[in-house]
């Protein structure tokens, strides 16, 4: 305890420290500036982007891992022959190293030999060049990125629904409900809580990652795809500019917090209506 | 007697029917699950065995002559052994040391009640959500004063800290199972803490140790911010580092896909082989921490 005490207490209150400060000569030499670097922020190149798409990507990727999730889920609950092989398959995206898969999918986009560009001239009878493009990087960044997670999200959501009593379906089959009205009346209700808990967490988790857009695009074309996280690695541990890193360090907690907090209130509403 | 037989006949074939069609739509769904999922493997593990020559070909060579040539250049181009060796160290140390530490604390929120005692367990848990990289530069610092920076150990102190509470998260819960009174009367018999782990706890609550143990590994073979950012030599690179400078190695013919990809794919089998071999444990330990 006293441990995590130390990597999570001891870096906040030195970063707010440190975001004070500028660094000269790559780290060696500091000097107070006050809030120098947050005023400095919105002219810094690239901040202001990396704030869109960061919002952007979060945002889009977990819309999508929460459809695709509970597709998944919906799928893997079905009754059908290697349906354990096939829960296992859906946790592989999970277990790869995030970095792999990055390099994977650069490759299989590849404009001149990629395996998917290959497909997409068949069936559209050109070559997407997904990389040089700002929109195509951002859709392959979060497309990815949903590839990666909407799996984590399927496992859980299949917990959720194995939870919920069969008799309930019976009873709305019995009344004449289809398919559908059964997911909308029944499953979704059922696992409303799920949702908001895993919307929440994953928001928060992908905010400040960077493993994927570090080896898919590292931030490109330009700063197309530039977020908090890979700005903060840049300036911190390329440029040893340990105040500027921590600014946007600090701007990455806030929107944490934030989120965090719209999650949790959420959470109560619906526990409580439910 | 006749129409009976004929309605019930016509009803059931019209179930079967049915059945039929939700099995197509079934199956069809499965099969677009299972591409969509696995083609990215099949991909790398075909570049991962071919000569340069049918790497770069349009349209692609999806049959290539199998070679193992990538595998072999590999270990010339990078220190494998030593990243295989630290990534190893890395991995199977922070799941052990952070289950072990989660194990006692989660043994002490579950038993002791002291006021405030969920709040404490709260507060903790939300750690979970501190991003890594807001913290990545203090921790440098630290880590240089301490001169732990290139050290497997500093290494492995910030993962397992960073694993502990969702592992605790997990832990409590299964601890919580396990009736107090076993214990009970374990200590009216003379046993002390040390002996009430050995020989109750820690056999009653190994399912979920195990499958922490599993995930904990996972998470740590699979970090690539720590080792890219505290390590600098391959005294303590990891291989996911390595897979970062075996992508910016130029080759003659561009980017060394085929090296790329047999890192990829030698990163990749342990996962393969720990998921085929603990999908349910696995599947319990994730769940356990979202739902309830």
């Amino acid at each position: 305890m006293i441990l995590r005490l130390g990597t999570a207490a001891y870096p906040i209150i030195e970063t707010i420290q440190l975001s004070l400060r500028s660094f000269k000569n790559y780290g060696a030499t500091e000097e107070y500036v006050g809030l120098g670097n947050f005023t400095y922020l919105p002219d810094d190149f690239g901040f202001k982007g990396a704030i869109e798409f960061t919002l952007m990507f979060v945002i889009i990727s977990t819309l999508l891992q929460l459809v695709f999730g509970i597709l998944i889920a919906q799928l893997l609950n079905a009754n059908f022959k290697g349906r354990f092989l096939a829960r296992a398959v859906n946790l592989i995206p999970w277990a790869i190293p995030t970095i792999v898969a990055a390099y994977a999918f650069r490759w299989i986009l590849d404009d001149q030999f990629g395996m998917i560009t290959h497909w997409w001239d068949l069936i559209a009878g050109y070559r997407p060049v997904v990389f040089t493009d700002p929109d195509g990087a951002r859709w392959a960044v979060i497309l990815v990125n949903v590839w990666k997670n909407a799996p984590f999200m399927a496992v859980v959501f299949l917990a959720g629904l194995q939870g919920i009593p069969e008799d309930l379906y019976d009873a709305a089959k019995v009344d004449g409900a289809n398919a559908v009205q059964r997911f909308f009346s029944i499953t979704l209700p059922m696992i409303v809580p799920l949702v908001v808990t895993m919307s929440t967490f994953f928001i928060i988790w992908q905010v400040a990652s960077l493993d994927l857009i570090y080896g898919l695009t590292n931030g490109g074309p330009g700063v197309a795809t530039q977020v908090l996280a890979l700005r903060v690695y840049e300036e911190g541990l390329r440029y040893f500019n340990y105040g500027l890193a921590s600014a946007i360090s600090i701007v990455l907690l806030g929107l944490v917090a934030i989120i965090g907090m719209i999650g949790i209130f959420l959470f109560r509403r619906f526990e409580v209506s439910s | 007697m006749t129409t009976t037989t004929t309605t019930t006949r016509t009803a059931v074939a019209r179930r079967d029917r049915l059945v039929n069609w939700n099995k197509v739509a079934l199956y069809a769904a499965l099969f677009v699950f299972l591409f969509v999922v696995l083609s990215p493997f099949f991909w790398i593990v075909k570049s991962s065995v071919s000569g340069p020559d049918e790497l770069f070909k349009v349209p692609p060579v999806y049959l290539p002559h199998v070679t193992m040539e990538n595998y072999r250049a590999l270990a010339d181009q990078v220190p494998l052994y030593e990243y295989v060796r630290n990534s190893l160290v890395y991995s199977v140390s922070s799941a052990l040391l952070s289950v072990s530490v989660s194990f006692m604390a989660a043994y002490a929120f579950a038993r002791i009640s002291v006021p405030g005692r969920n709040l404490l367990l709260w507060l903790f848990v939300l750690t979970m959500a501190l991003p890594e990289i807001a913290t990545i530069i203090p921790l440098y610092r630290l880590l240089a004063e301490m001169k732990m920076l290139d050290s497997l150990i500093g290494l492995v102190i910030v993962m397992s800290s960073v694993l502990v509470p969702f592992t605790v998260w997990v832990l409590v819960a299964f601890i919580q199972q396990v009736p107090y009174e076993i214990e009970e009367a374990a200590i009216i018999d003379g046993a002390n803490l040390f002996q009430i782990f050995r020989r109750i706890m820690i056999p009653l609550t190994s399912p979920a140790l195990a499958t922490m143990l599993v995930i904990n590994f996972i998470n740590a073979w699979n970090n690539l911010l720590y080792p890219l950012a505290f390590s600098v030599s391959p005294k303590s690179k990891t291989l996911s580092v390595a897979i970062t400078e075996v992508f910016q190695a130029r080759s003659p013919w561009g980017r060394p896909w085929n090296m790329v990809s047999a890192l990829g794919v030698a990163m990749v089998i342990p996962a393969i082989i720990l998921v085929l071999f603990s999908q349910k444990a696995i599947v319990r330990g994730l769940t356990r921490g979202a739902i309830k």
